[in-house]
């Protein structure tokens, strides 16, 4: 008898993992840092900020008054204006946006539906400098012609641009949260002799009631964050707080300031990187964080909950007139649809008619005459360096986190990167854009520079791809990890034969999403990388070394509206960059489309 | 004896083309028909042409009778559903208690005090036969039934109705041997006294539940003559 080579059989009750490999741990790593480190960064820049120069936290929360000449730090009127102006656009988005996202799901026949779900996420990834052009042309004057304000700039006009803008984010997301509602729970009661309005009040709301909240704080998170769109009609007037209702009232009409417009303002570029002044500003951001991250960690608070909600329908009898008030809430939800469908068709024809100068090929390969003439291929070239730059190094960080968190981490782990990831994805642009401006233009001195704006832009496009990678990794069958790894594959070899093919798609598309994203934003570019007028269009170096992009350039010429010649190019500006906004979003479609139909945007 | 209903060459088409039927057939008051045929006749589809509950981009053709009154497609609304009770094939149980589940269809039709609606449920639950089971626990949650409790509450939360006619699709399909002879007794209970058209694919259970059996044929293809005419 000769013995056979003894090899350690594995303990039958042991869980199926892959074997560790080492350079699997360096990409983890990658994934840890892109997704904490960053968040740190930001936070870290803010904590540094406050303890340069003492912060008086209680005339920050409590003062109004914000004068820093006489070192007054208020910033009560700030959180104020930030507050109504959120509460504004909730109070006019929510109805609406609910009851059209019931129109799209339980109403319109499915091929209907289908297509103007398409062009509810194409409205939701229209940049935010877009929508402030429309405030500015649109909003303001119809808020001067209502409140008799001389241009029309006011919190009201505000609450309103942040409403229309925040409208198809919680359309999208709640027809999402209505669709997963399994048909059988409509088959069942239906069969049951329910009207329709029953139907969705007794067996589909109660399953999609935690989705549909998540929604509105998801939109409510993107309210309090956005600063562009606010700043060009909010009219940016400090230490207005009223006393009364009657002056509450007249506030609405009057022009305000929020947490945002006020960092997006001149006076972070004033302030220095240090001092009372500079502390100051930086407790404003960490406010706006903390109100930002917890409305996004309480929107996914809710969607884990998922179909938990128990809650004992009420003990009524049968109410009367029941096909009445089914006939009046299929009114009411196809009347709310009109809204968004009204939005959309008016936005493309405002885009189209003012925005004509982008059909025009000379448009899209002149350098700009001047501050107002000529095209904007400089502005073009910018961009597109800007976003292929930060794609190039957000791919590899994002799919990082997104492996990891897809196949590394515990359930529990995963859930807290999953947290931080969407909390970073969330995290205002316009801190971001502090962030390197104190870090890499003022810190390190490079100054405004492409490569600083493109680092500046990662953070936003991380999350996007980490979310859809991780998504995919999840929804893999088990059987094919089982299989995989009872062949004896090493984590490294599952990674590399199993996970990248499988889930490729939903990163490149990720990334896709990501980018449209990125191409938009124009807050944290401001004080970073761009420059409206007078720099080449490919930078030679990397300090001082700043390049000219399409949201900078809307928004300067956005903001002389009285000169019509300005007006025409920022419309034709803000087509241009809404087409190369749709390419990238079309491509991310297409590709998602062609493996399932999944959705990431958010 | 009157019919409860009536259907006559009863077809479901997409666009033009015939998927199920046609099929003719009338249901006794009180009397139990089983509807059997090969999987893919399109036996729950028949079901769902009778509630007017076809999934989109499917049409009924051919005559309905319900109650002597003809029903025109498409024309199906919640007061024949109040009727004519579906109950599908996989059990579904909505959030909340027991006695929530078995008033679902009730509390929105009938308007009527809480002692009343809690009397029909009790009704409703013992015809089931699942009373003796859950007399003492109405109000916890019902997501803890099992299998065949769970079919049984959503056979009661139809006879909370009173309806004229219960279609059954394949309720036992779901279940083991145990359970489905419990849902069995249930359904033989209901014999004379509600009508009842049971969808199966076992011949033998047909055999021992029903009075009368149709069955329904896989459609023919359509031959170049009929497509000509249409």
């Amino acid at each position: 008898m000769t013995t056979t080579l003894a090899r350690d059989a594995a303990p039958p009750d042991a869980a199926i993992r892959p074997r560790p490999s080492k350079w699997v741990w360096s990409w983890t790593g990658a994934g840890v840092f892109a997704v904490a480190a960053l968040l740190l960064v930001v936070v870290g820049y803010l904590v540094a900020g406050i303890s340069s120069g003492s912060v008086d936290w209680t005339a920050l929360l409590t003062d109004a008054s914000w004068s820093p000449p006489n070192a007054a730090y208020g910033g009560l009127a700030m959180i104020y204006g930030t507050a109504v102006v959120c509460a504004l656009a909730l109070i006019l988005a929510v109805p609406v946006s609910w009851g059209a996202a019931l129109a799209l799901s339980e109403y319109l026949p499915p091929r209907v539906a289908r297509l103007l779900r398409m062009c509810v996420e194409l409205l939701a990834a229209v940049p935010s400098i877009v929508y402030g052009l429309i405030g500015i042309m649109v909003i303001r004057p119809v808020v001067a012609w209502i409140g008799d304000v001389p241009g029309g700039d006011s919190l009201l006009a505000a609450g309103i641009v942040l409403a229309v803008m925040i409208t198809p984010t919680i359309v999208a997301v709640s027809v999402d949260a209505l669709t997963a509602v399994p048909d059988r729970y409509r088959e069942a009661a239906f069969s049951l002799g329910l009207t329709r309005r029953e139907v969705i009040r007794s067996a589909v709301l109660p399953l999609a009631r935690p989705g549909m909240r998540s929604a509105v704080l998801l939109g409510l998170a993107r309210a309090l964050g956005e600063a562009i769109a606010v700043f060009l009609v909010v009219g940016r007037a400090d230490g207005r707080l009223p006393t009364s209702f009657d002056g509450f009232l007249h506030s609405l009409v009057h022009p305000g300031q929020t947490l945002t417009t006020k960092l997006a303002g001149p006076e972070p570029v004033l302030a220095g990187t240090s001092g009372p002044y500079f502390a100051a500003l930086c407790g404003l951001g960490l406010v706006l964080l903390a109100f930002v991250a917890a409305a996004t960690i309480w929107g996914t608070r809710g969607q884990k909950r998922g179909t938990s909600d128990k809650r004992a329908p009420a003990f009524r009898g049968a109410p009367r007139m029941r096909v009445e008030r089914d006939r009046l809430a299929m009114g009411l939800r196809l009347g709310a649809l009109l809204l968004p469908t009204a939005l959309l068709l008016g936005m493309l024809a405002l885009l189209v008619t003012r925005g004509s100068s982008a059909f025009n090929p000379s448009f899209w390969f002149t350098s700009a005459t001047g501050a107002a003439g000529g095209g904007v291929r400089d502005q073009i070239v910018g961009t597109l360096l800007l976003i292929v730059t930060t794609g190039l190094i957000a791919l590899p960080l994002g799919f990082g986190a997104g492996i990891l968190i897809g196949v590394h981490a515990s359930e529990r782990v995963a859930r807290l990167l999953q947290t931080l990831t969407i909390v970073l994805g969330g995290a205002p642009t316009i801190l971001l854009g502090l962030a390197g401006f104190v870090i890499l233009s003022s810190t390190m001195g490079w100054g405004r520079s492409w490569l600083a704006g493109a680092i500046v832009l990662v953070p936003v496009v991380i999350p996007v791809i980490a979310l859809a990678t991780s998504a995919r990794v999840r929804s893999m069958p088990p059987e094919l990890t089982e299989s995989a790894l009872s062949l004896g594959l090493t984590r490294a070899q599952f990674i590399r034969s199993v996970v990248v093919p499988y889930a490729w798609p939903a990163t490149l598309t990720g990334l896709l999403l990501g980018l449209a994203r990125a191409a938009g934003e124009t807050a944290p570019l401001l004080f970073t990388a761009t420059v409206f007028f007078g720099a080449p269009a490919f930078p030679s170096g990397v300090v001082e070394s700043p390049v000219q992009a399409l949201p900078t350039h809307i928004f300067t010429l956005s903001q002389d509206s009285g000169d019509p010649q300005a007006v025409t190019q920022a419309w034709g500006s803000a087509m241009v960059l809404v087409l190369i906004t749709a390419v990238l979003l079309s491509a991310a479609v297409a590709l998602r489309n062609r493996f399932e139909g999944e959705r990431w945007t958010t | 004896m009157d019919n409860v209903i009536a259907v006559r060459q009863l077809r479901v088409l997409s666009r033009d083309k015939t998927l199920v039927g046609p099929v003719s057939f009338s249901l006794e008051r009180g009397s139990t028909t089983g509807l059997c045929g090969p999987s893919g006749a399109g036996k729950s589809t028949v079901l769902r042409a009778l509630v007017d509950l076809l999934p989109t981009g499917l049409t009924r053709d051919g005559d309905l009778q319900v109650l002597e009154r003809p029903i025109a497609p498409g024309k199906g609304d919640a007061d024949l559903r109040a009727k004519i009770v579906l109950v599908p094939q996989t059990p579904v149980v909505f959030g909340g208690s027991i006695l929530d589940n078995a008033l679902f269809g009730l509390r929105h039709i009938l308007r009527a005090p809480r002692e009343v609606l809690k009397e029909r449920a009790e009704q409703a639950l013992r015809e089931a036969g699942l009373w003796k089971e859950v007399s003492d626990r109405l109000d916890s949650p019902a997501q803890n039934l099992s299998a065949g409790q769970r079919q049984r509450l959503c056979l009661a939360r139809a006879l909370a109705l009173e309806p004229e006619c219960l279609l059954l699709d394949e309720p036992t399909s779901a279940l083991d041997e145990q359970s489905r002879d419990t849902v069995e007794q249930s359904i033989a209970a209901l014999r004379g006294s509600r009508t009842v058209l049971l969808v199966s694919h076992d011949p033998a259970q047909v055999e021992r539940l029903c009075d009368t059996t149709v069955h329904l044929d896989q459609p023919a293809t359509v031959s170049p003559a009929a497509a000509a005419v249409s």
